[in-house]
């Protein structure tokens, strides 16, 4: 395993009133793609700000490979950051916005023209030299942005939403030039998003966030079909969260009606919280489900259909390639290991904290 | 149709806006001085202008302190706008309302508060202090044209500089600064023009010997127009101008994008090419100035306050030239702008030539120093009544030297009026009526109906001033006009049979109309004296006295006697005086008899001052 890069350890930060970090505490290893990820203000670009050295935390520890540095200021920090709005010096061509870090760290003439050549050559942007930034599109000035931060070398690259302006089609292939950069360079990524989407694609490590707090720090996968509260399963993906009864280990009750499942150690006759994603849903003709419903409504897609199902006083929300119309009779089924069982949160500050194992 | 009726609008609007201006660069290229005739196309206007030394001094000093005061306020515009805009939302209102403040505010108002600001400090109004205020007014200006583009700019890109390892003076200058460059040079040509043409807090806090072109057009306007002036002005309108149309045409860039490197390169090289220039060609201009001024730079100095026109510039130079000590001459119009100048400190002023009032108010605030006599050996040379009459605001003849005298008495057209005049009785003559013209201020004219009672011109008495407002009253439906200046041309004119006139005014009469006779009434009359005196400030007493004494040799006189047409207490100088009708005038200089029963105005106090106002204000609305 590779070893710890950065540690954050016991962060807070406020605003004025408001709280934005509370005691945070997050690790980062080696040559990791990690992504912080969650809704706006939930404190994922204040921790990266925190990393940057733009704002200083009221309490707590930056470690970066073994020394503080909570409070160095960002020039003196050995990590690079990519802007949200890319923030290329609009008077400089492409050549002097790439140089310009490596002049001030006092590299050779010859030095730096190899390594813009390298670094453009890196973001597929030979030749654009001696443009001027406001005469590029967003997804090539994004890559400028890019390159301007890796020539440095940095041990740690930190990026903030830096596909949030581009379109998607743009958003996708920039998302694979990113991965396969990570890759080249060996290089750790810190990645800030909103959107789940990039995250999953692209992370080693999701660590989800709402209210200042960490919800769920783990891989893609356990983050998405195992989300540990109503919170993350909401915000991966869609899901059906519905409230149930643990009515002993492997048997849980849904909407007056008894599903197994795989999940143990809750106790017996516990309230819980259910989650099934709506691609996990299984529709079948009425007698051969375990409850019984109706489609309310039909969307087409493109790879799947997207239906809504009245069943026992719940709408489903069911992801399925194949069709049922409006007003079908069916029957719902969900297989034991797609059903997820989480605790229910007993207040609101523990559903931020998703203090649930 | 419509289209025509449109455009002629738009075009008699625009032609009645530029009118004036028109008018003025026409002129001054009229070879003819007349302001209706044209005499042909001329640039010796310019050509003189620039060969006035005093001029180019104002010019050179406009410059300077444009300049100056622009790169300061822009400095310290730019500072504070980026401090402004670090701020919280709040305090950023707060705060650009407080700046906005000073732009809105009336000039004038800034100017005077200035001004007392400096006085309040005990700073001695000149140079600095003009700069200094030119400095405060244009922060404002930097700041409303720096703030936008600070607004625009992406505070991103300064954090990416110090994220790529600059430090954050090097971040602000290589990242931030070009993105507001544009603001910050629109901003000091702003703060530029808007030095360049100021007048009113110029003209308050400016201080002896230094003029700007604003101020020195005043002072060059006040004396009459000179067709240089017109040129002066034109060519101050056209630079103006040239900066408005330069600053207009410098913020708007980031509309074309697609500009290359190099065409945007070379635009950011004509603007910081024209601030350049400026520098050239003032540093040049300073050189070239104080290189053609080094001989005046020695030690001595003097600063002279006087009337307008009030001395032949030529003595001043005489004066210069015998003594070695340089003057620097400043004019005020009344003695009630000068007072509070010398009385706030504000500048130490060296030698003043107050009147007989307002000399007694001074020596009682203690704001005038005695004069050591052995230094003015001339004071023999002024006739000794003058020396007496002068002990009723100044006993013992301590702090003043008479300069220029002058009574007030009748003039009469000898065509209209058959029987000898000697009295001021004649003025509440019924065979007068509508002929008769009154002095138009509180003091001239209960002074006739005081002294026609025998009182004092000087009376506090209640009765004594009730009675003489009385008969005020009651000669008011004979009295053609309360006028000041106009009397002389009524007279002139044959409009009116009597008026009470100034002597100083009645010689001049008297040449354009020779049926015109001037008498001082047997009760006597105001005579009165304008006299030089040194401040307590003044930091060159010695030369103060070198200089009234140089003003009292018999020679100088008479060369200032020439020049002003006052008469002069200067004996010596009268017996020089070659045409005997001058010399022996009895307007310009009375008997001891005629002047037997006058006095001098003296200072009563602000209780019998404002007496003096509400009779004088029943007098003229009944």
């Amino acid at each position: 395993m590779n070893h710890t890069l950065v540690d954050l350890i016991d962060i807070s930060k406020s605003f004025g009133d408001q709280i934005v970090l509370d005691k945070l505490n997050l690790s980062i290893r080696e040559n990791e793609f990690l992504t912080l990820l969650g809704p706006s203000g939930c404190g994922k670009t204040t921790t990266l700000r925190i990393l940057g050295g733009f704002e200083i935390p009221d309490s707590g520890r930056v470690i970066f490979d073994g020394a503080d540095i909570t409070s160095l200021p960002p020039n003196k920090r050995n990590l690079n950051t990519v802007f949200q709005k890319y923030a290329l010096f609009s008077h400089m061509n492409i050549e002097e916005n790439i140089a310009f870090g490596l002049k001030i760290s006092g590299k050779s003439a010859s030095y730096i023209k190899d390594k813009i050549k390298y670094a453009l050559k890196l973001v597929n942007l030979e030749g654009f030299e001696n443009r001027l930034p406001d005469s590029l599109s967003g997804g090539q000035q994004q890559r400028v942005a890019i390159a301007r931060a890796i020539v440095n070398e940095p041990r740690l690259l930190l990026l903030d939403e830096p596909l949030g302006a581009l379109d998607l089609k743009l958003r996708q292939d920039m998302q694979y030039e990113l991965i396969r950069l990570k890759n080249e360079l060996g290089i750790t990524f810190i990645y800030v998003t909103h959107d789940q989407e990039e995250a999953l694609t692209m992370s080693d490590t999701i660590v989800v966030m709402n209210q200042g707090y960490i919800q769920q720090m783990g891989s893609p996968e356990d983050i998405y079909n195992e989300p540990q509260n109503a919170f993350v399963a909401d915000f991966i993906g869609e899901s059906n969260i519905i409230s149930g009864v643990m009515l002993e280990d492997r048997l849980v009750e849904i909407l007056g009606a008894k599903f197994p499942c795989v999940d143990t150690g809750f106790g017996k006759n516990k309230p819980v919280d259910v989650v099934i994603r709506p691609e996990d849903v299984d529709l079948l003709p009425p007698e051969k489900g375990t409850i019984q419903g109706v489609v309310s409504h039909l969307i087409f897609k493109g790879v799947h259909y997207e239906m809504e199902v009245q069943a026992n006083g719940f709408e489903w929300l069911v992801h399925s390639t194949d069709m049922f119309p409006v007003g079908q009779q069916v029957g719902i089924h969900v297989d034991p290991f797609d059903i997820q069982i989480m605790n229910k949160p007993e207040s609101e500050d523990e559903e931020a904290l998703g203090v649930n194992e | 149709m419509k289209k025509i009726l449109r455009r002629t609008y738009f075009g008699l609007i625009l032609f009645l806006m530029y009118a004036p201006i028109l008018t003025l660069i026409v002129l001054s290229f009229n070879a003819s001085k007349s302001r209706t005739k044209w005499g042909g196309f001329t640039l010796s206007w310019y050509v003189s202008l620039f060969q006035d030394e005093a001029i180019m001094s104002a010019l050179y000093n406009t410059l300077i302190i444009a300049l100056v005061s622009a790169v300061l306020a822009t400095l310290l515009g730019t500072a504070a706008s980026i401090g402004i805009s670090a701020m919280k939302p709040r305090a950023k209102t707060i705060f650009m309302g407080i700046t906005n403040i000073p732009i809105l505010n009336s000039e004038i108002v800034t100017g005077i508060s200035l001004m007392l600001l400096f006085i309040a400090c005990r700073v001695t109004l000149g140079f600095t202090t003009i700069l200094l205020s030119h400095v405060t007014f244009c922060i404002p200006y930097v700041i409303l044209s720096v703030m936008p583009k600070l607004r625009q700019t992406d505070k991103s890109t300064y954090e990416a500089a110090q994220d790529l390892g600059a430090g954050p003076i090097y971040a602000f200058f290589k990242v931030v600064f070009p993105d507001i460059l544009p603001g910050v040079i629109s901003g000091f040509l702003m703060a530029f023009t808007m030095s360049l043409d100021d007048f009113i807090i110029t003209h308050f806090t400016k201080g002896p010997g230094v003029d700007t072109l604003s101020t020195k057009i005043y002072a060059e306007v006040r004396k009459g127009i000179r067709p240089e002036m017109y040129a002066l002005s034109t060519l101050l309108f056209v630079t103006v101008l040239v900066l408005l149309i330069l600053i207009n045409s410098s913020p708007k860039e980031p509309a074309d994008t697609k500009v290359t490197s190099s065409r945007r390169n070379r635009k950011q090289v004509f603007r910081l090419a024209v601030p350049a220039v400026l520098v050239i060609l003032l540093i040049g201009g300073g050189i070239g100035y104080s290189l053609k001024n080094a001989g005046n730079a020695s030690g001595e100095k003097l600063i002279v306050y006087n009337w307008g026109e009030y001395i032949d510039p030529e003595t001043l130079d005489m004066f210069e030239k015998e003594t070695g000590i340089s003057v620097t001459y400043e004019e005020y119009e009344t003695n009630e702008i000068m007072y509070p100048k010398i009385q706030s400190h504000a500048i130490a002023y060296d030698v003043v030539c107050p009147s007989d009032y307002m000399i007694q108010r001074m020596i009682e605030n203690d704001l005038l120093a005695e004069i050591n006599w052995d230094n003015v050996p001339n004071i023999q040379n002024i006739d000794q009544s003058y020396m007496e009459q002068s002990e009723s605001f100044d006993p013992g003849n301590k702090y003043s030297v008479p300069y220029c005298v002058g009574t007030v008495g009748i003039l009469y057209n000898t065509t209209m009026v058959d029987e000898p005049v000697d009295s001021w009785d004649i003025l509440w003559d019924d065979k007068y009526k509508d002929n008769i013209l009154m002095q138009d201020s509180v003091r001239d004219a209960f002074m006739v109906a005081l002294k026609r009672n025998g009182d004092s011109l000087n009376s506090v008495d209640v009765n004594e001033l009730n009675q003489a407002a009385n008969d005020l009253i009651e000669q008011k439906p004979l009295v053609q006009a309360y006028v000041v200046d106009q009397v002389r041309d009524k007279m002139i004119g044959n409009e009116a049979a009597l008026g009470v006139i100034y002597s100083g005014e009645a010689g001049y009469t008297q040449r354009e109309n020779p049926n015109l006779e001037y008498v001082i009434p047997k009760e006597g009359s105001n005579v009165w004296i304008d006299s030089w005196v040194i401040p307590k400030n003044a930091q060159n007493k010695e030369n103060a006295e070198k200089f009234i004494n140089f003003m009292c040799r018999p020679d100088i006189a008479l060369m200032n006697f020439e020049y002003i047409t006052y008469s002069t207490p200067n004996k010596a100088a009268r017996e020089l005086i070659e045409d005997p009708d001058v010399r022996n005038s009895k307007i310009l200089f009375p008997d001891q008899e005629d002047l037997k029963n006058c006095e001098t105005f003296q200072y009563l106090g602000e209780e019998a001052d404002n007496y003096y106002n509400e009779l004088w204000n029943k007098v003229k609305s009944r």
